[in-house]
């Protein structure tokens, strides 16, 4: 079936898209760093949807592209080439499969279209203060109330809960001796009495991340997916499925270019010269790497297709592009650091952000912090891949 | 089941250049006086050369196999696993192809009784004043140092550079060439050559001009990932060699691979492994696809090598302890020769300054 598609014909055609269709003003806000948010990613969302690529990762009967995994694999490289945002996961990577797969035909039809269209804007209820790597130790509580649960607990590192209109989220609806059982996965709406959500002020200036409080939150029982006590089921599929998202190295690529160009501007003068051939040297060094994870992450794709395991290969790029994108982040704060480090924050405007032109590079390299402790830290993927190697 | 690496190109000549490999390690390992071992290395030159592997880059009409860059790969992979202390990179992809248009000279090469020596145009010297040239009077004079050799080698295969590059083939053994036998960190043979007003006959001369210099630049490119397909290999067996040794080794009552910190210097290697495997897979299959040598992926896949190869060669050093600092184990041989391969066909150094020059013309 594969065999039949022009890769180089549908990666042409997805570049005349994306360099036509996106607005300048959204593709500068990659390209400069700005923070994503729903004002940005939405329009961008629209004319995806339009066109008929609003998820490329869904079957075409419920509105996505049909697309196999190369495919998609290109879309995401020549969006990131491109400077277009890569679109907001939360609906389309996490919640919207997961419906697809376990969710009711009401759901599919309450919720998909949403998601598609980019009108409602979705958020994961998973972690919590006392349950972080460790998910399944989670506390917040869900009992039964004749049609609806009662939600009782807190969340926390809930990325754009702040902006979102639904929270998926996964609750503890019994105690069970194993502590993966007895979580289910339920739909909330945000705007639910007794739900408050507090911003988390974050190393980089930027509001990303909250803590969402539920006191006796109401939530119906139809707003459950898939069986009562099955959700961490359901988390796990959704997991797997991200397991390539380290394969995809052009948006590091593409900062790499960028903070090559940002040293050019930046130490162009003859008193900078060996500063500029030092930071430089390290850029290539770690394009060299991000050169072999491109590589190792064809090579996943192509396992996948061909229904070949993919063994190490996951935990093998999450490890190592993680790092190297920090490193370009480094090599960029070192470029602007003595500059614009101390002019983090204004001392007379109440709010996080960080104010002066071109302090994204120092909020860009707070924020490439997080790279080896999301997603599985790095301390956890040594971990995974050691008992491989060793066998045990 | 512990970690087993799975060959870049594998096959019945993997296998049999790595069993060779092993042999000549082991049997060389034992052999004390340097004479002994040259003539041991001999040996493995002569069954290796029967076996056909100096022919197989050689085109069929002339006697070869007229076999593909995977070929070689095959080769050069199973003597990086076995550790085999020959240049097969040079003698077999290297020489070969600066020389495949001296259809004359082939029999013998293939054969092995043509023992080559190569000597590159930037070839290391100890003095500036040292860079061999040819003087108007067409004397042959300059010195040359750290020249990876076949076992007693019979011919020096000189590129010259300069105004007019020269591409020379010379007898090693005539008055005006002297040479200085060296071991290199690996255990392999080099020499430092010395050329003192030789007269050089017009016989000696394969060829002149840019396309000289243009061929012995895709030579060095070919070398450079052959020897890094060589040192993957070596480094896939170096940490199946290490991991084997941290599950055995017990100290306090338990094996050194119950300690997190080993483990996860380990999984630091494999990341760099691999790492380094897709670089040079990348730039085997850009070789294979024709249109000349894909001179950017090898840059960096060399470059690479050098970071990561050195990074997994120190840490199973580190890993093996007070061992790693023996010549006793087959492993610490392979990260001895995954070190020095950082230095063949251009360094580290050498293949940053070109891409870099290149990023800046971008620019």
């Amino acid at each position: 079936m594969s065999a039949a598609i022009d890769y180089d014909a549908f990666r042409a055609e997805v570049r005349a898209f994306a360099e036509t269709r996106c607005p300048p003003e959204i593709r500068a806000v990659v390209a400069t760093y700005r923070k994503l948010s729903r004002k940005v990613w939405y329009p961008w969302q629209r004319i995806l949807f339009e066109h008929g690529w609003g998820a490329p990762g869904w079957p075409k009967r419920y509105g996505g592209t049909g697309w196999d995994l190369k495919q998609r694999h290109i879309f995401d490289e020549v969006m990131a080439e491109c400077d277009c945002p890569p679109q907001y996961h939360h609906g389309l990577r996490h919640i919207g499969p997961v419906i697809i797969e376990y969710g009711s035909e009401e759901q599919k039809q309450r919720f998909l279209p949403g998601i598609l269209s980019g009108e409602d804007w979705w958020c994961q209820g998973y972690s919590e203060p006392g349950a972080g790597s460790d998910l399944a130790s989670l506390r917040t509580a869900a009992r039964r109330e004749g049609d609806e649960y009662v939600v009782e607990g807190q969340k926390t590192w809930t990325s754009h809960a702040h902006e979102a209109d639904w929270m998926y989220t996964l609750v503890r609806t019994s105690k069970e001796a194993k502590k993966q059982q007895g979580i289910s996965l339920l739909l909330i709406p945000l705007n639910a009495p007794g739900i408050s959500i507090r911003p988390i002020r974050t190393i980089d200036g930027w509001h990303h991340v909250n803590e969402v409080f539920l006191d006796n939150v109401r939530v119906p029982v139809a707003n459950r997916v898939g069986e009562e006590g099955s959700g961490w089921t359901y988390g796990k599929f959704l997991l797997e499925r991200e397991r390539l998202g380290g394969a995809n190295v052009a948006p590091a690529l593409r900062n790499l270019e960028r903070t090559r160009e940002l040293l050019a501007r930046e130490l162009g003068g003859e008193a900078q010269r060996l500063k500029r051939a030092m930071l430089e040297e390290r850029l290539l060094l770690a394009e060299a790497e991000l050169r072999g994870a491109q590589a190792l992450g064809q090579e996943a794709i192509a396992a996948v297709m061909e229904g070949r395991p993919l063994g190490l290969l996951p935990s093998v790029l999450k490890l190592g592009t993680s790092v190297t994108f920090q490193h370009v982040a480094e090599v960029a704060l070192d470029a602007v650091g003595e500059r614009l480090a101390p002019r983090f924050r204004p001392t007379d405007a109440a709010g996080p952000n960080a104010e002066a032109p071109g302090i994204e590079w120092v909020q860009n390299y707070m924020y490439s912090r997080v790279r080896t402790i999301y997603g599985g830290s790095s301390e956890v993927q040594k971990n995974v891949i050691a008992k491989q190697l060793f066998g045990s | 089941m512990p970690f087993t690496a799975t060959p870049i190109v594998g096959g019945d000549a993997f296998d049999q250049a790595c069993r060779i490999g092993q042999e000549a390690d082991r049997q060389l390992a034992l052999i004390d006086d340097p004479a002994g071992q040259l003539a041991c290395l001999r040996r493995h030159w002569d069954s290796l050369a029967g076996l056909g592997w100096l022919a197989v880059a050689m085109p069929e009409e002339a006697g070869g196999a007229g076999g593909t860059l995977s070929d070689l790969a095959a080769l050069t992979g199973g003597a990086g696993r076995g550790g085999l202390p020959l240049p097969i990179a040079a003698a077999c992809g290297v020489i070969p192809y600066l020389l495949a248009d001296q259809p004359a000279l082939l029999p013998g090469m293939a054969e092995g009784q043509h023992r080559i020596a190569f000597i590159p145009a930037d070839a290391a010297v100890d003095e500036a004043a040292d860079v061999p040239q040819l003087t108007p009077d067409g004397k042959l004079t300059g010195a040359v140092v750290g020249i990876e050799s076949p076992p007693d080698p019979t011919h020096l295969l000189l590129v010259l550079g300069g105004a007019e590059p020269v591409l020379l083939l010379l007898p090693a053994g005539i008055p005006g060439i002297s040479a200085r036998h060296t071991l290199r960190i690996d255990g392999r043979p080099a020499a430092d050559w010395r050329f003192t007003g030789l007269a050089v006959e017009p016989g000696w001369i394969l060829g002149r001009g840019e396309a000289v210099a243009r061929r012995a630049a895709e030579a060095r490119d070919l070398g450079a990932l052959l020897t890094c397909v060589e040192a993957v290999s070596a480094a896939g067996a170096l940490l199946e060699q290490t991991i084997d040794y941290l599950l055995n080794r017990v100290q306090f009552g338990v094996p050194l691979a119950s300690h997190q910190a080993l483990r996860h210097r380990v999984a630091e290697m494999y990341v760099e492994y691999e790492n380094l495997r897709g670089l040079v897979l990348q730039a085997l299959r850009a070789a294979g696809a024709g249109e000349g040598m894909p001179w950017r992926d090898i840059a960096f896949a060399k470059l690479r090598l050098g970071e990561a190869g050195r990074f997994i060669a120190q840490s199973s050093i580190q890993c093996h302890g007070g061992m790693g600092m023996t010549e006793a184990l087959p492993a610490i041989r392979l990260a001895r020769r995954i070190m020095m391969a950082e230095f063949e066909f251009g360094d580290r150094t050498f293949h940053a300054q070109r891409l870099l020059d290149a990023a800046r013309r971008a620019a």
